[in-house]
């Protein structure tokens, strides 16, 4: 059969299925060519793996989404991401789709995987989007936290506390000058220096410097602006 | 009958717009139409809104607005089905409608291009689907000039790079299949990338399953559709992740500049109103109703002016529009001054609208080239480009630094540093891990601890990574095909042309005052093989024959060089039956080499100074008569980038607080 054009195998499948031969259904299918016929019926036939694998032979991300939406309801977590583990296409998709709808599925995910940076990266963000400080902060401790035990990823770990102490210190600013909440918090340390060199506190700019051992170049570029731009405003 | 031109621009904006005309017929009556904000631009390009006013548009809502009122009964949707955040979006206000609106709505969605099985699952889920009629748009090239095709896919490098998601590479295939079954198979599938791989293997596929489709349904399946074409050569497909520093680099050309400084989608650009002032409202002129000073300006290739300014270098617009000032100047008065007869004067006066046409661009492009010229005379922006030639040259990156550093402490806008630094990592395989987190750190403390997240996706796209090896050329030997490396590049596509000629060009690298862009390069090495080899190696007699470059022969610089350059390398033939094509062949009358058409796919996003250097090796091999692989040169792509939108993709937005 396979040499003549013309035969729809997806027909034959269906009906060898019918029959209750699945198995040769199965491998009837494979000579089907069009895979937004083949995928549908793997799926009704339980054929769910096989299903996915030929969705992302396909290409069509939607075939695949579709296949992966399908599995995500039917089977446990920790046997969906064994599904997922050896199709990086597939959990690309996941992946891509979870970080705007379900980033709980993600924290399993990355946690099931070890994949630490992206964990952590995934706890930065949700800190990024939390209006309540304090709520930031613990987010901050747990993404640092999260890398604790890899050597690799020391320097990203210095900076997510450098994150922390930098709150904190914007937190301090804001009560000691009496400032209105987020006249600071939210800023980069340049930008910091930069206000408070501005509004007159040298001091308090010079302490984030140390603090941060911002290089002296940079230190001095930020005064002489913060110090033009004061005058300016005079 | 008449030979068929194959990527015929007007036909494919023509067959769009019917297509999406009809579908709004099918809506009896007055309707409201949510447009998701991506569309706009395309739309804007096929359709004048008085048409759909025609055809029974009401008022247009923006879907990311979620405005929508109930002020008519028929609710038009007209959206992109393949991510599920905007599918969710659409059944959300549906929902809402349903529950406040006091009258009975009908919805309408159109999915552009296709109706998706996720689509109808979710809205199934949200319990919708039930009383909306579905259909689509088959709405894949949206063409921006006659050789310009994008698919206008805002999102696919940020897609494609950073979110590993190959939805536009398949939308592309399927663009790229229409073609096919009107057109031909493109007799030669050649190209550079994984990405493009997969696509070249998508197109190849996917025949297999049109044949399938043809005869089952069994009307008589047309053999012809899938015969390679007699009027195109080959499709070259380029993936954007081959070369990376063409996007980085701040682009030269007049039109690269405009997109630099103003931003251009789909043909229209943003300006100040002070900026264009006084200039009367022209034709192409729709001026933006809204409260800010901003005026929409039409960046019209079909204008007589622009088109020969829009690819020249920057350098010489200034000349350029003196020169069309003064024979603007002149025609008027002389005419005015001939004009003595009843008849010639009858003959000015219908010039005369046209003169005015030609007055209004002239004011308008004096304005926005004054406006540029502000702009690169500033002190960060001729530091910018001094960084930028001296890595594309090849000096050592390290003696760089210190000028970045400065540019780190000046505050210079984010995506401008991390250009740099990402073409520094992308043209020599990495950066010291020393130098990368000085710089990481100096960015963070500069601009946030956001950016951390940033950085990571700057990573993960490859555009910023550590260098493993101490030198070049030693460790990276080992693995070839996973980056490019610029270091031969250089030399053996002649990348860095230190005599450039930027008036009157003799060579792509005037598009960048001195680097010849790689894709175009490599796109090159395939049609204009003895141009480029002569570029490369000049021949030592003058008079020797061009044919004599040995370094042309075959595919000869293509294969040397792509062993450099990261990703698959791939070169398919697709053959039909014979009768088939000699019966195409017939039909179509025949065709010389010359005559036929190159199609360049850019995978990932094309840069306006690509087009404008493609363009100008198309008209090298127009007035040669072609170099054995056609002369008509189509541009497509999923859509136009630019560095600060490559870059940009990966920049956090959130902030703290």
């Amino acid at each position: 059969l396979h040499g003549a054009p013309g035969v729809s195998f997806e027909g034959i499948a269906r009906a060898a299925y019918d029959e209750g031969r699945v198995r040769l259904a199965t491998q009837l299918l494979n000579y089907e060519p069009r895979p937004g016929k083949q995928v549908p019926l793997l799926l009704g036939m339980k054929e769910d793996t096989i299903a996915l694998d030929k969705a992302i032979e396909s290409g069509d991300t939607d075939l695949v989404y579709h296949v992966l939406l399908h599995l995500r309801k039917k089977l446990p977590l920790a046997a969906f991401f064994r599904v997922l583990n050896t199709r990086p296409l597939a959990t690309a998709l996941v992946e891509s789709s979870a970080w705007h709808q379900d980033k709980d599925l993600l924290k399993d995910l990355y946690y099931q995987d070890d994949r630490r940076l992206e964990g952590s990266n995934l706890l930065l963000s949700e800190a990024l989007e939390s209006t309540d400080l304090a709520l930031a902060l613990d987010k901050l401790k747990l993404a640092s936290k999260y890398l604790q035990d890899t050597k690799d990823l020391a320097f990203h770990r210095t900076q997510l506390e450098d994150a922390a102490k930098l709150l904190r210190l914007q937190e301090t600013f804001e009560k000691e000058l009496k400032m209105e909440s987020g006249a600071f918090v939210g800023q980069s340390v340049n930008q910091t220096i930069f206000s408070l060199t501005r509004l007159g506190h040298a001091k308090r700019a010079q302490k984030v410097i140390a603090e941060f051992k911002v290089p002296e170049r940079t230190a001095t570029w930020l005064k002489l602006r913060a110090l033009v731009s004061a005058r300016h405003w005079n | 009958m008449a030979p068929k031109v194959p990527f015929n621009a007007s036909e494919i904006s023509e067959k769009a717009r019917r297509d999406l005309l009809l579908l709004l017929e099918g809506v009896r009556g007055k309707k409201n139409l949510v447009l998701e904000k991506a569309l706009a631009g395309s739309l804007n390009l096929l359709v004048k809104f008085s048409t759909l006013q025609e055809y029974g548009v009401d008022k247009p809502f923006f879907l990311e607005n979620d405005n929508v009122d109930s002020s008519q009964r028929n609710v038009v949707f007209l959206v992109r089905g393949e991510k599920s955040k905007t599918v969710l979006e659409v059944a959300d206000q549906i929902k809402r409608l349903r529950r406040n609106g006091s009258v009975e709505h009908e919805f309408t969605i159109i999915w552009v291009p296709r109706r998706t099985m996720v689509s109808d699952q979710l809205l199934e889920e949200a319990g919708v689907l039930g009383e909306a009629s579905v259909s689509e748009w088959p709405l894949f090239f949206v063409p921006l000039a006659d050789d310009v095709l994008s698919l206008e896919l805002d999102e696919a490098v940020t897609d494609l790079y950073l979110r590993k998601d190959p939805t536009s590479v398949y939308l592309s295939a399927k663009a790229l299949m229409l073609q096919q079954q009107k057109y031909g198979l493109f007799p030669r599938i050649i190209g550079k990338g994984d990405n493009s791989k997969r696509l070249a293997d998508l197109l190849i596929r996917m025949r297999t399953e049109v044949t399938a489709g043809e005869s089952s349904a069994s009307d008589g399946a047309s053999f012809l559709g899938l015969t390679p074409s007699s009027t195109i050569d080959s499709l070259i497909i380029i993936d954007r992740e081959v070369d990376f520093p063409t996007v980085l680099l701040t682009q030269l050309t007049y039109e690269g500049l405009i997109d630099e400084v103003f931003n251009i989608t789909a043909n229209q650009t943003e300006v100040d109103s002070s900026v264009v002032g006084g200039a009367a409202p022209q034709p192409g002129q729709t001026a933006s109703a809204s409260a800010s000073m901003k005026r929409k300006v039409l960046i019209d290739p079909k204008d007589a002016l622009y088109s020969t300014l829009g690819d020249s270098n920057f350098s010489v617009v200034g000349a350029l529009l003196n020169t069309a000032a003064r024979r603007l100047q002149s025609s008027t008065e002389r005419n005015q001054l001939a004009a003595k007869t009843t008849a010639e004067l009858r003959d000015f006066v219908t010039k005369l609208p046209g003169y005015q046409a030609e007055q209004a661009s002239l004011k308008l492009h004096t304005n926005l080239a004054e406006e540029i010229i502000k702009h690169t005379r500033s002190d960060i922006f001729t530091r910018c480009l001094e960084v930028q030639q001296n890595i594309m040259s090849g000096a050592d990156p390290t003696t760089q630094h210190d000028s970045i550093t400065e540019l780190i402490s000046r505050d210079v806008p984010l995506p401008t540093i991390l250009r740099l630094l990402c073409l520094e990592s992308t043209t020599n395989a990495g950066m010291r891990p020393k130098d990368l987190e000085t710089f990481k750190r100096a960015i963070i403390q500069a601009y946030g601890p956001q950016h951390l997240l940033t950085l990571s996706s700057l990573e993960k796209m490859s555009l910023l990574s550590s260098r493993a090896g101490l030198v070049l050329g030693t460790s990276q030997a080992a693995k070839p095909g996973t980056v490019t490396n610029y270091s031969p590049l250089r030399r053996n596509l002649k990348l860095w042309d230190d005599d450039v000629n930027e008036a009157k060009p003799n060579d792509i690298s005037y598009v960048f005052s001195g680097y010849a862009p790689l894709s175009v390069r490599l796109v090159q090495s395939i049609i204009q093989k003895q141009t480029l080899a002569n570029a490369i190696k000049p021949p030592t007699h003058p008079s020797a024959a061009a044919q004599a470059n040995p370094l042309a022969q075959g595919l000869r610089i293509f294969d040397d060089v792509t062993k450099y350059i990261r990703g698959a390398t791939f070169d398919e033939t697709q053959t039909g039956e014979e009768k088939a094509v000699k019966a195409r062949s017939m039909l179509n009358g025949s065709h010389n080499d010359a005559a036929k058409t190159v199609v360049v796919f850019f995978l990932g996003g094309v840069t306006r100074a690509e087009i404008s250097a493609l363009r100008f090796v198309g008209g090298r091999l127009r007035e040669v008569g072609g170099e054995g692989r056609g002369s008509r040169v189509v541009i497509c792509s999923t859509g136009i980038v630019k560095g600060a939108g490559l870059v940009g993709s990966a920049i956090e937005t959130e902030t703290f607080g």
